[in-house]
Protein backbone atom coordinates (compact mmCIF):
# COMPACT_ATOMS: atom_id res chain seq x y z
CA UNK A 1 0.00 0.00 0.00
CA UNK A 2 1.91 3.32 -1.13
CA UNK A 3 1.38 6.58 1.17
CA UNK A 4 -1.42 7.87 -1.40
CA UNK A 5 -3.47 5.14 -0.49
CA UNK A 6 -2.68 5.26 3.06
CA UNK A 7 -3.85 8.66 2.66
CA UNK A 8 -7.06 7.45 1.16
CA UNK A 9 -7.72 4.88 3.45
CA UNK A 10 -7.38 7.45 6.54
CA UNK A 11 -9.88 9.80 4.56
CA UNK A 12 -12.53 7.16 4.18
CA UNK A 13 -12.18 4.50 6.70
CA UNK A 14 -10.92 6.79 9.53
CA UNK A 15 -12.75 9.09 9.30
CA UNK A 16 -16.06 6.82 9.71
CA UNK A 17 -14.32 4.99 12.21
CA UNK A 18 -14.52 8.02 14.44
CA UNK A 19 -17.64 10.12 13.40
CA UNK A 20 -19.88 7.01 14.03
CA UNK A 21 -19.07 6.53 17.57
CA UNK A 22 -19.25 10.04 17.70
CA UNK A 23 -22.50 10.27 16.87
CA UNK A 24 -23.61 6.86 19.14
CA UNK A 25 -22.36 9.06 21.87
CA UNK A 26 -24.33 12.29 21.10
CA UNK A 27 -27.25 9.93 20.71
CA UNK A 28 -27.30 8.25 24.11
CA UNK A 29 -26.14 11.55 25.57
CA UNK A 30 -28.74 13.63 24.76
CA UNK A 31 -31.68 10.93 24.52
CA UNK A 32 -31.04 8.74 27.65
CA UNK A 33 -29.37 11.35 29.88
CA UNK A 34 -26.37 9.02 30.42
CA UNK A 35 -24.17 12.07 31.67
CA UNK A 36 -20.69 9.57 31.59
CA UNK A 37 -21.68 7.91 27.96
CA UNK A 38 -19.71 10.74 26.02
CA UNK A 39 -16.48 9.97 27.72
CA UNK A 40 -17.03 5.82 27.22
CA UNK A 41 -17.33 6.72 23.58
CA UNK A 42 -14.66 9.16 23.56
CA UNK A 43 -12.55 6.48 24.86
CA UNK A 44 -14.11 4.09 21.69
CA UNK A 45 -13.36 6.75 19.61
CA UNK A 46 -9.54 7.03 20.76
CA UNK A 47 -9.01 3.37 20.59
CA UNK A 48 -10.26 3.30 17.40
CA UNK A 49 -8.60 5.88 16.14
CA UNK A 50 -5.47 4.39 17.75
CA UNK A 51 -5.92 1.08 15.84
CA UNK A 52 -5.48 3.07 12.98
CA UNK A 53 -2.98 4.56 13.43
CA UNK A 54 -1.56 1.16 13.96
CA UNK A 55 -3.06 -0.24 10.72
CA UNK A 56 0.39 0.95 8.66
CA UNK A 57 2.61 -0.84 10.92
CA UNK A 58 0.41 -3.45 11.22
CA UNK A 59 0.31 -3.95 7.01
CA UNK A 60 4.06 -3.54 6.65
CA UNK A 61 4.93 -5.92 9.60
CA UNK A 62 3.14 -8.60 7.13
CA UNK A 63 4.40 -6.93 3.98
CA UNK A 64 6.12 -9.71 1.86
CA UNK A 65 8.43 -7.74 -0.26
CA UNK A 66 10.23 -5.72 2.48
CA UNK A 67 12.84 -4.34 0.70
CA UNK A 68 10.79 -2.62 -1.36
CA UNK A 69 10.84 1.27 -0.73
CA UNK A 70 7.33 2.67 0.55
CA UNK A 71 7.88 5.58 2.45
CA UNK A 72 10.86 8.01 1.56
CA UNK A 73 11.95 11.77 2.37
CA UNK A 74 8.96 13.15 -0.13
CA UNK A 75 6.62 11.17 2.08
CA UNK A 76 7.70 12.16 4.99
CA UNK A 77 7.36 16.03 3.80
CA UNK A 78 3.86 15.45 2.86
CA UNK A 79 3.26 13.85 6.30
CA UNK A 80 4.59 16.43 8.35
CA UNK A 81 3.20 19.22 6.34
CA UNK A 82 -0.69 17.44 6.87
CA UNK A 83 0.09 17.54 10.33
CA UNK A 84 0.97 20.57 10.37
CA UNK A 85 -2.22 22.12 8.48
CA UNK A 86 -4.38 19.80 11.00
CA UNK A 87 -2.87 21.37 14.36
CA UNK A 88 -3.77 24.58 12.49
CA UNK A 89 -7.42 23.45 11.58
CA UNK A 90 -7.56 21.86 15.12
CA UNK A 91 -6.77 25.51 16.95
CA UNK A 92 -8.96 27.21 14.59
CA UNK A 93 -11.81 25.02 15.69
CA UNK A 94 -10.87 24.81 19.93
CA UNK A 95 -10.95 28.76 19.43
CA UNK A 96 -14.18 29.12 17.36
CA UNK A 97 -15.85 26.66 19.39
CA UNK A 98 -14.98 28.84 22.49
CA UNK A 99 -16.05 32.27 20.87
CA UNK A 100 -19.13 30.27 19.72
CA UNK A 101 -19.90 28.99 23.31
CA UNK A 102 -19.37 32.24 24.60
CA UNK A 103 -21.33 34.36 21.77
CA UNK A 104 -24.86 32.04 22.50
CA UNK A 105 -24.83 31.26 26.45
CA UNK A 106 -23.23 34.52 27.85
CA UNK A 107 -20.97 35.20 29.58
CA UNK A 108 -22.50 34.56 32.71
CA UNK A 109 -24.15 31.07 31.28
CA UNK A 110 -23.29 27.52 31.76
CA UNK A 111 -23.21 24.46 29.81
CA UNK A 112 -23.23 20.81 30.23
CA UNK A 113 -19.76 19.37 30.74
CA UNK A 114 -21.23 16.50 28.15
CA UNK A 115 -20.22 19.51 25.62
CA UNK A 116 -16.52 18.88 26.13
CA UNK A 117 -15.77 15.40 25.43
CA UNK A 118 -18.20 16.01 22.55
CA UNK A 119 -15.60 18.53 21.10
CA UNK A 120 -12.80 16.89 21.69
CA UNK A 121 -14.28 14.28 19.47
CA UNK A 122 -14.93 16.93 17.08
CA UNK A 123 -11.71 17.96 17.62
CA UNK A 124 -10.49 14.24 16.32
CA UNK A 125 -12.28 14.00 13.61
CA UNK A 126 -11.33 17.58 12.12
CA UNK A 127 -7.71 16.48 12.66
CA UNK A 128 -8.03 13.25 11.08
CA UNK A 129 -10.44 15.15 8.30
CA UNK A 130 -7.54 17.20 7.29
CA UNK A 131 -4.95 15.42 7.24
CA UNK A 132 -5.97 13.04 4.78
CA UNK A 133 -7.22 15.44 2.85
CA UNK A 134 -3.66 17.62 3.23
CA UNK A 135 -2.09 14.49 2.09
CA UNK A 136 -4.41 13.84 -0.62
CA UNK A 137 -3.34 17.46 -1.94
CA UNK A 138 -0.01 17.68 -1.95
CA UNK A 139 -0.01 14.13 -3.11
CA UNK A 140 -2.12 14.93 -6.11
CA UNK A 141 0.64 18.02 -7.10
CA UNK A 142 3.42 15.88 -7.24
CA UNK A 143 2.04 14.38 -10.53
CA UNK A 144 1.33 11.09 -11.30
CA UNK A 145 1.99 11.51 -14.68
CA UNK A 146 5.10 10.86 -16.78
CA UNK A 147 7.50 7.30 -16.77
CA UNK B 1 7.77 21.39 -2.55
CA UNK B 2 8.90 21.95 -6.13
CA UNK B 3 11.58 24.93 -7.29
CA UNK B 4 10.50 27.10 -10.36
CA UNK B 5 14.18 27.51 -10.61
CA UNK B 6 15.26 24.08 -10.51
CA UNK B 7 15.81 22.09 -13.33
CA UNK B 8 16.60 18.68 -14.08
CA UNK B 9 18.44 16.32 -16.92
CA UNK B 10 17.48 12.88 -14.94
CA UNK B 11 14.82 11.74 -17.68
CA UNK B 12 17.85 12.36 -20.36
CA UNK B 13 20.51 10.39 -18.31
CA UNK B 14 18.28 7.63 -17.58
CA UNK B 15 17.70 6.70 -21.33
CA UNK B 16 21.40 7.40 -21.83
CA UNK B 17 22.04 4.86 -19.15
CA UNK B 18 20.30 1.73 -20.81
CA UNK B 19 16.84 2.80 -20.62
CA UNK B 20 16.91 2.80 -17.40
CA UNK B 21 12.91 2.83 -15.54
CA UNK B 22 12.08 5.06 -12.43
CA UNK B 23 11.27 1.96 -10.82
CA UNK B 24 14.98 0.78 -11.19
CA UNK B 25 16.11 4.35 -10.45
CA UNK B 26 14.10 4.33 -7.64
CA UNK B 27 15.40 0.89 -5.89
CA UNK B 28 19.13 2.59 -6.25
CA UNK B 29 18.83 5.51 -4.74
CA UNK B 30 16.28 4.37 -2.55
CA UNK B 31 12.95 5.80 -2.91
CA UNK B 32 9.56 5.47 -4.47
CA UNK B 33 8.76 5.73 -8.03
CA UNK B 34 6.60 8.51 -7.32
CA UNK B 35 9.49 10.77 -6.01
CA UNK B 36 11.14 10.00 -9.04
CA UNK B 37 8.41 11.28 -11.03
CA UNK B 38 7.43 14.26 -9.27
CA UNK B 39 11.67 15.60 -9.42
CA UNK B 40 11.22 14.69 -13.20
CA UNK B 41 8.21 17.00 -13.33
CA UNK B 42 9.86 19.85 -11.00
CA UNK B 43 6.86 19.15 -8.86
CA UNK B 44 9.62 18.32 -5.81
CA UNK B 45 13.29 19.28 -5.03
CA UNK B 46 15.15 16.76 -3.61
CA UNK B 47 17.23 16.85 -0.38
CA UNK B 48 21.13 17.31 -1.22
CA UNK B 49 21.61 13.48 -0.09
CA UNK B 50 19.29 12.37 -2.41
CA UNK B 51 20.44 15.13 -5.24
CA UNK B 52 24.02 12.98 -4.39
CA UNK B 53 22.77 9.61 -4.92
CA UNK B 54 21.01 10.50 -8.00
CA UNK B 55 24.63 12.19 -9.63
CA UNK B 56 26.64 9.04 -8.24
CA UNK B 57 23.94 6.61 -10.00
CA UNK B 58 24.50 8.31 -13.07
CA UNK B 59 28.30 8.88 -13.02
CA UNK B 60 28.05 12.53 -13.22
CA UNK B 61 28.65 15.25 -11.23
CA UNK B 62 25.51 16.83 -9.17
CA UNK B 63 25.42 19.86 -11.73
CA UNK B 64 25.04 17.98 -14.92
CA UNK B 65 22.23 16.09 -13.23
CA UNK B 66 20.26 19.46 -11.49
CA UNK B 67 20.87 23.10 -12.45
CA UNK B 68 20.02 25.72 -10.64
CA UNK B 69 18.76 29.24 -12.95
CA UNK B 70 21.47 31.19 -12.87
CA UNK B 71 19.53 34.79 -13.06
CA UNK B 72 18.65 33.79 -9.61
CA UNK B 73 20.89 34.25 -6.49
Amino acid sequence: MTQKEEAWVGLFLGVPMLVIPSAVAVFIAYDKGLSFAPVLMFTGTVMWGGFLWFLPYIQRKFHKDKKKIIFDERDQLIHKKSVMASYVALWIYFVAACVTTWCIVGPNGSISVNVMPLTLIGGLVLFNLVQGLASLIQYGRGGEHGR
Amino acid sequence: MGDNNLSNQIRRLRFEHGQMTQQQLADKVKVTRQTIIAIEAGKYAPSLPLAFRLARTFGVPIEQVFEYDKNEV
